[in-house]
C-alpha cells in the first residue's frame, strides 16, 4: 500500500513492510531495511536502521509529526490516500490571494465586484511588524474579500478571492 | 552597603526579558510585579511574578503600550520602582515622566536623555556637534516640504527609517531613486503605527558594514563607564540574530577607541543608566549610528564576558548609588556568544511561524545560558515579537564559544512550532563566522544559507514517522513477513 508524507511542500512517497528483523521503507529512489523504532515515552524513541541507532524526538500532532535528530527538525504532514483524491479539483474558475505568512490586515484597497489587474494591490497586511502588500497574481475581478480589517489570519489562508472576468 | 530603598519593582514588560529581570530582582531579594494581557496568561514571566496585574488593549501589543493602565497597575502592586525592560515603552520619554510623576522610580535614563538619545535624530545632531563621527544624512523635520529633494541629494544606496524607531521595524532600503517615494510611504505608515510617529530620515547606506555598539552604563554622579563592545552583524533583514563579544573585527587600539568614543559620547549627554551606542564599522572607520537608552537583548554577551548583572546595575543607579567600580576594574574575559531563537521559517523568507509548543528541551552545562520567556504546552502566535528565547554561550576562545554554541544549537529540541534553530546552528558553522568575517548583508549575500540543506536525506525522518502512524504501521502488521514475500510473488 502506497502511503505518502508531505515535507516542506513536497510529497514523499513509500510503502511499509514487515520484515525479518523489523520493517522495510521502501522510497521511490531506495530500500531501507530492517528498521527498528523503540519509543521510550515522552516523546522519545531510538530509531535503528540497519544496526546504527540514533536517539530522536518527536511529537504527534493529529496528521502532523515532528521528528527531531540529530539538530534537524522536520513536520511530517501524513497525506491520507483517499482524501487527497477528494480535495483536488475544487478551486477550478477561482483565483486565491493567499497569506505567505501568518499576520493580520492593516488595509484593503479593493472592493467586491472591481476589476483588477495582475500586479494591483489588494490588501496591505502586517506580520510581526512589517508590511507587505499583497498584490493580485492576475487580472480579474474580486470576487470576496475574506477578513475585515484588523482581523488576524493564519498561513495559507484566502485572502482574496478573484474570479476570471467573463466567467 | 546601604539597603536598596525599593521593595517591589513592576516590569512594564514580558517574555524572556520579564523572566531575566525577575531572576535579578529574587537574587537581590525584592518583590517582583507584572502587568500582562491575556495573551501571556500562563507565561514563565507571569507565574513566576509575586504579583501579576491583567491589562487589556484593543491589540496585545497595545495593552504593553497603555500608560495609564500601567501606572494604575504599579500603584495596586504597590510598586516603588518600574522597569520597562527593551522594546513597547522602554524608550518612551512621556511614560518614563509619567512613571516618575506617580512616585515610582523609572529604571532607566532620565527623560530628557531619552528625548535627546532615543531620538535619532537629535542623538545623532548631538553626536556630530560633540565632535564624533557621523553618516550623511537628510532629516524630515528640518524642512518636511524639501524632504524628497534632500533625500535623493543623499545618494543611494540610502536607508529611510523612521525617527523614533528602533530594532530595523520600518527600515528599508532604496537602492534606486524610482522607489524612493514608495519605501517612504510604507516607511512612515509603519513609523506612525509601532511608534506613534511619522518622521523619517534618511541616511546614506554603507555597504557591507559592521555592526559593533558599546555598552555603557552612567549613575547619577556623573560616572560613565563602558563594558566593551558587542559585535552584532549577523543580521537578517536588519534584525540581529547572533552577536558576540569581543568583536573578532577589532584590533586592541581600534577597540579602546571605539569603546572610549562611547564612553565619552554618554558622558557628554550626562547619561544615567544602562546603554548602548551602536557603530556602524566598515573599511576601518566607525560612525555613530543610533544610541539606545535601555537594556538590549543581547545585553547578556556583556555579562557573561564582564560578570557584571547588568539590571543589578540598573536598579542599583535607579536606587541613587554610585557605581561600585571604575573602569579599569571592568575586564573583559574569554568570548561568549548570543544565538537568538525565532518562531521563523528562514527556508520561506523568514516568514513568522505559529504553533504549540509540544516539546521543549534545552541544551545545558558549563557556560551555557538560556534565557527563555515560553513553556512546553505554550502556543506561539503572532501576537508578539517572534524572538522565544536566547542561547548564550561563554568560553575561554572565539572557536571554543562557536563550538559550542553549535553544539548546544544542535541539542536544542523545540518541536509544535517552526523556528530558525537549524539555520542558526547553520551559520554557527559557516567558514565566514568561523574566520570572523560576516557583514551585516552576509546573509543576505548567501541565500543559501537560509534556504537549508539541499536534497537532504530525510529517510531517518521518514522512517521514524512512518512508525508512528497507526494507518501506515496496522497495515503493515497486519501482514506477516512470510505472506509479504509471497504476496509479491504473485504478482
Amino acid at each position: 500500500m502506497k502511503h505518502s508524507f508531505e515535507v516542506d511542500g513536497v510529497d514523499y512517497q513509500f510503502s511499509l513492510s514487515r520484515c525479518q528483523q523489523g520493517y522495510r521503507l521502501r522510497l521511490s529512489n531506495k530500500v531501507i531495511a530492517p528498521v527498528v523504532f523503540s519509543q521510550q515515552g515522552d516523546g522519545r524513541g531510538v530509531l535503528t536502521i540497519a544496526g546504527e541507532s540514533e536517539p530522536v524526538r518527536f511529537a504527534i500532532d493529529g496528521e502532523i509529526i515532528h521528528v527531531h535528530i540529530r539538530g534537524r527538525t522536520r513536520i511530517l504532514h501524513y497525506r491520507d490516500p483517499l482524501r487527497t483524491l477528494a480535495c483536488a479539483n475544487n478551486e477550478a474558475h477561482h483565483l486565491l490571494a493567499r497569506a505567505p505568512m501568518p499576520g493580520l490586515v492593516v488595509t484593503i484597497s479593493v472592493s467586491p465586484g472591481q476589476p483588477v489587474s495582475a500586479g494591483t494591490a489588494l490588501m496591505t497586511i502586517e506580520s510581526m511588524k512589517l508590511e507587505t502588500i499583497i498584490r493580485s497574481p492576475r487580472d480579474g475581478v474580486i470576487d470576496r474579500i475574506h477578513f475585515n480589517e484588523g482581523e488576524s489570519f493564519e498561513r495559507g489562508a484566502v485572502l482574496v478571492t478573484l474570479s476570471e472576468e467573463g466567467r | 552597603m546601604r539597603e536598596l530603598p525599593f521593595h517591589t519593582i513592576l516590569i512594564a514588560n514580558r517574555g524572556e526579558i520579564a523572566v531575566r529581570i525577575i531572576k535579578t530582582l529574587r537574587r537581590l531579594g525584592l518583590r517582583s510585579a507584572i502587568v500582562y494581557h491575556e495573551a501571556d496568561a500562563g507565561t514563565p514571566a507571569v507565574s513566576m511574578a509575586d504579583t501579576a496585574i491583567a491589562i487589556s488593549g484593543r491589540t496585545p501589543i497595545a495593552a504593553y503600550l497603555d500608560i495609564a493602565q500601567i501606572i494604575a497597575a504599579a500603584h495596586k502592586a504597590s510598586a516603588d520602582a518600574l522597569h520597562p525592560g527593551y522594546g513597547f515603552l522602554s524608550e518612551n520619554a512621556e511614560f518614563a515622566r509619567a512613571v516618575i510623576k506617580a512616585g515610582i522610580a523609572f529604571i532607566g535614563p532620565a527623560p530628557e536623555s531619552i528625548e535627546l538619545m532615543g531620538d535619532k535624530i537629535r542623538a545623532r545632531n548631538f553626536v556630530q556637534r560633540n565632535g564624533f563621527p557621523v553618516a550623511p544624512s537628510a532629516i524630515e523635520e528640518d524642512d518636511p516640504a524639501t524632504f524628497t529633494f534632500r533625500a535623493r541629494a543623499v545618494g543611494v544606496p540610502l536607508l529611510v527609517k523612521p525617527s523614533a524607531g528602533g530594532g530595523g521595524k520600518g527600515m528599508r532600503v532604496v537602492r534606486d531613486l524610482a522607489t524612493l517615494e514608495d519605501a517612504i510611504a510604507q516607511a512612515r505608515s509603519e513609523g506612525q503605527r509601532y511608534f506613534g510617529d511619522g518622521r523619517l530620515y534618511v541616511e546614506r547606506y554603507v555597504e557591507n558594514p559592521r555592526h559593533i555598539e558599546v555598552q555603557v552604563l552612567g549613575d547619577s554622579f556623573g560616572n560613565v563607564v563602558h563594558l566593551f563592545e558587542r559585535e552584532c552583524s549577523v543580521q537578517r533583514r536588519f534584525q540581529k540574530i547572533i552577536e558576540e563579544s569581543p568583536s573578532p573585527a577589532l584590533s586592541p587600539e581600534l577597540r579602546k577607541r571605539v569603546c572610549e568614543t562611547a564612553a565619552s559620547i554618554a558622558r557628554a549627554a550626562k547619561y544615567r543608566n544602562a546603554g548602548t551606542v551602536e557603530f556602524i564599522f566598515g573599511g576601518g572607520e566607525f560612525y555613530f549610528l543610533e544610541m539606545n537608552t535601555r537594556l538590549q537583548v543581547e545585553h547578556t554577551v556583556t555579562e557573561m564576558i564582564t560578570g557584571i548583572d547588568l539590571v543589578a546595575q540598573q536598579i542599583y543607579v535607579a536606587a541613587g548609588r554610585e557605581l561600585g567600580f571604575s573602569q579599569s576594574d571592568i575586564v573583559s574575559r574569554g568570548h561568549a556568544i548570543e544565538a537568538r531563537l525565532y518562531a521563523e521559517a528562514p527556508e520561506r523568507g523568514y516568514v513568522p511561524t505559529t504553533g504549540k509548543v509540544l516539546v521543549l528541551e534545552y541544551p545545558d552545562g558549563d557556560g551555557v545560558r538560556i534565557d527563555s520567556g515560553i513553556l512546553q504546552g505554550q502556543q506561539i502566535t503572532t501576537a508578539f515579537d517572534p524572538m522565544l528565547a536566547k542561547i548564550i554561550v561563554h568560553s575561554p576562545t572565539r572557536i571554543e564559544a562557536a563550538l559550542k554554541a553549535h553544539r548546544a544549537m544542535r541539542e536544542l529540541v523545540l518541536l509544535g512550532c517552526e523556528t530558525n534553530a537549524s539555520f542558526l546552528t547553520r551559520i554557527l558553522r559557516e567558514e565566514a563566522f568561523l574566520s570572523g568575517h560576516i557583514h551585516t548583508g552576509y546573509l543576505e549575500e548567501n541565500p543559501h544559507i537560509a534556504s537549508g540543506e539541499p536534497a537532504s536525506d530525510l529517510s531517518g525522518f521518514l522512517a521514524t514517522a512512518a512508525l508512528l502512524t497507526r494507518p501506515v504501521r496496522e497495515p503493515a502488521d497486519a501482514v506477516p513477513e512470510l505472506h509479504a514475500a509471497m504476496g509479491s510473488w504473485r504478482n
